[in-house]
């Protein structure tokens, strides 16, 4: 039972990370592969602060005060690396940005006063499925309302045309900074989860992989669909676990069943489950008739 | 004439050793409908990105109302009000044919990023404004039972006529336009002439336009620029441009212009 909820959090974790990666990568098409960074910086400034100083109020209320620093820290570290780096386009940024995040995992391993390679123990167990889906809940709506107005617009429109999206009189830069900011932001607030979740963090866990296993997701899910993201997430975070259960022959072959069944769907679908569009329930009840 | 509502003043654009566009200066009256043609690759199209601020001019100045806008960004200087279309269509294509409008109010419109998350009275209040003026523009350009198509789904005329649409949704007091009837048949762009001479009317705005097909250039504009290898040759009204030797040579070759004397 216990593994079945860890394995719930660890997939809300995944869909913080995959739908604010998604709104950098699939909805403003800024190709960034240095997500796991961000996680990264969140997961120990969340768990610096719980170790070192935390307030004296409840838990709960520490737990999100780390939250809220974790999400400006990471932020902060995303305005950094986006302003130099997102003046450069495709293949270009997706280097930049992944040589950035293997910087951040560097620092850190270097950094002897949060365990620097020894990894970073003694962290509290705040963390639980409500908190970490509360912020599903909560990232998912900021992302969904902010897409719904002018602003979210503008940040679709950079990935359509960039340059059409400047003459119309939109700041392009500007959005695309605050895309990668408030992603990067996500992303941090998933990584004090984490380190709450599983009390321990080692520089390694945040390596360059996760980048392209939450990349995977995105694309898996659909990228630019919210929803997609979220059904990627679910998806790649359970399967290797559920391949376990199916005998010895198919535990022992789970990654290679794993990769066959992603190129598949890759070869089926290559827009993702979900492609741009997102789950709406009144199409699906045919209620609204839509072009799509 | 009054004051000229865009002023290029000796405009150059060199790439490298090749001169793209010299010296080029041009003066639009607050209504005036005037075209530029020549050549494939004459300079037009980077002329209209010099006055766009997609390219910042080596050399000279473009004025807008008399304010020096040369260093602006595209951005910016679409919200001073000049606002363009291109050559190849450039739509949001996986966005409504609504949402392509309502991006171009995008920099008028008036609440902040909080304000979307938290849907409050003014992200109510302005988005219902955005989408009535959408609405009222889609209804001019017979796009209104279309809204909520893509616009990659639009036929092909109804894709030019929406990026006209969505170009005089950013409010603009000079229009450009990069050969509008590229592709169209010769209904369509009998059909784009009323247009553009009544967009001209409706909107009291001045229109600048690049165009290969003559039957629109020379029905629609008052007056005409003629360019060849950056150079302007001629400009004059659509009877001058017609007769004059030296455009008929850039056209035609020297030959032709021997043949015809």
């Amino acid at each position: 039972m216990d593994y079945l909820i860890y394995l719930t959090i660890q997939s809300g974790i995944f869909i913080i990370l995959a739908v604010s990666l998604n709104l950098i990568n699939g909805i403003c098409g800024q190709f960034s592969l240095g997500h796991a960074g961000f996680w990264a910086v969140g997961a120990y400034v969340g768990a610096a602060y719980s170790v070192f100083a935390p307030l004296p109020v409840p838990d709960f209320v520490n737990l999100f005060i780390g939250c809220g620093l974790g999400f400006t820290a990471a932020a902060i570290a995303g305005l950094a690396i986006g302003v130099p780096c997102l003046r450069l386009r495709g293949d270009y940024l997706a280097i930049a940005t992944l040589g950035f995040g293997e910087i951040i995992r560097i620092i850190i391993m270097n950094m002897d006063a949060v365990g620097g390679p020894r990894g970073f123990t003694g962290i509290p167990a705040w963390s639980n499925f409500f908190w970490v889906y509360l912020w599903v809940i909560i990232t998912i709506v900021f992302v969904v309302n902010l897409l719904r107005g002018t602003h979210g617009r503008a940040i679709i429109s950079i990935r359509e045309d960039e340059i059409a999206a400047e003459s119309m009189g939109i700041y392009t830069f500007k959005y695309k900074v605050m895309a990668f900011a408030v992603g990067a932001g996500f992303a941090g607030v998933a990584g004090v989860l984490f380190a709450h979740t599983t009390q321990f963090i080692h520089p390694n866990s945040f390596n360059f992989m996760w980048s392209v296993i939450i990349l995977l997701m995105i694309i898996l899910g659909g990228l630019g669909s919210v929803t997609g993201a979220v059904v990627g997430a679910v998806i790649l975070s359970i399967l290797p676990e559920l391949l376990r259960f199916f005998g010895e022959t198919v535990s022992e072959w789970r990654m290679v069943i794993y990769s066959m069944l992603l190129i598949c769907l890759m070869l089926m679908r290559p827009s993702g489950i979900f492609g741009k569009h997102e789950l709406d329930i009144k199409k699906l009840l045919g209620m609204k008739k839509g072009d799509a | 004439m009054s004051t000229p509502v865009l002023e290029t003043q000796g405009i150059t654009m060199r790439f490298g050793g090749l001169v793209a566009v010299n010296n080029f200066s041009l003066q639009l009256g607050a209504t005036d409908l005037v075209g530029i043609i020549g050549p494939n690759g004459a300079g037009k199209t980077t002329i209209f990105n010099m006055i766009t601020g997609i390219y910042t001019p080596t050399e000279g100045r473009v004025f807008l109302d008399g304010k020096d806008i040369t260093e602006l960004r595209p951005a910016h200087i679409t919200q001073s009000g000049i606002c363009r279309t291109f050559q190849n269509i450039r739509l949001f294509k996986d966005l409504s044919v609504l949402d392509n409008i309502r991006l171009a109010g995008h920099f008028r419109v008036d609440y902040g990023v909080m304000s979307s998350i938290f849907r409050t009275k003014q992200y109510h209040v302005e988005e219902a404004r955005l989408v009535q003026e959408a609405d009222k523009l889609l209804d001019i350009f017979g796009l209104k039972s279309k809204k909520d198509h893509l616009a990659k789904n639009l036929p092909y005329g109804e894709q030019r006529r929406l990026e006209i649409a969505r170009a005089l949704a950013t409010k603009p007091k000079v229009l450009l336009l990069d050969e509008p009837a590229a592709g169209m048949n010769p209904k369509e762009t009998a059909d784009l002439t009323k247009l553009i001479r009544w967009v001209r009317d409706e909107f009291q705005i001045a229109i600048l336009l690049i165009e290969h097909d003559m039957s629109l250039v020379m029905n629609v504009c008052e007056h005409i620029h003629c360019v060849d290898y950056g150079q302007l040759i001629a400009s004059g009204g659509p009877k001058d441009i017609q007769s004059n030797p030296k455009v008929i040579e850039a056209y035609l070759g020297a030959d032709a212009v021997a043949e015809t004397k």
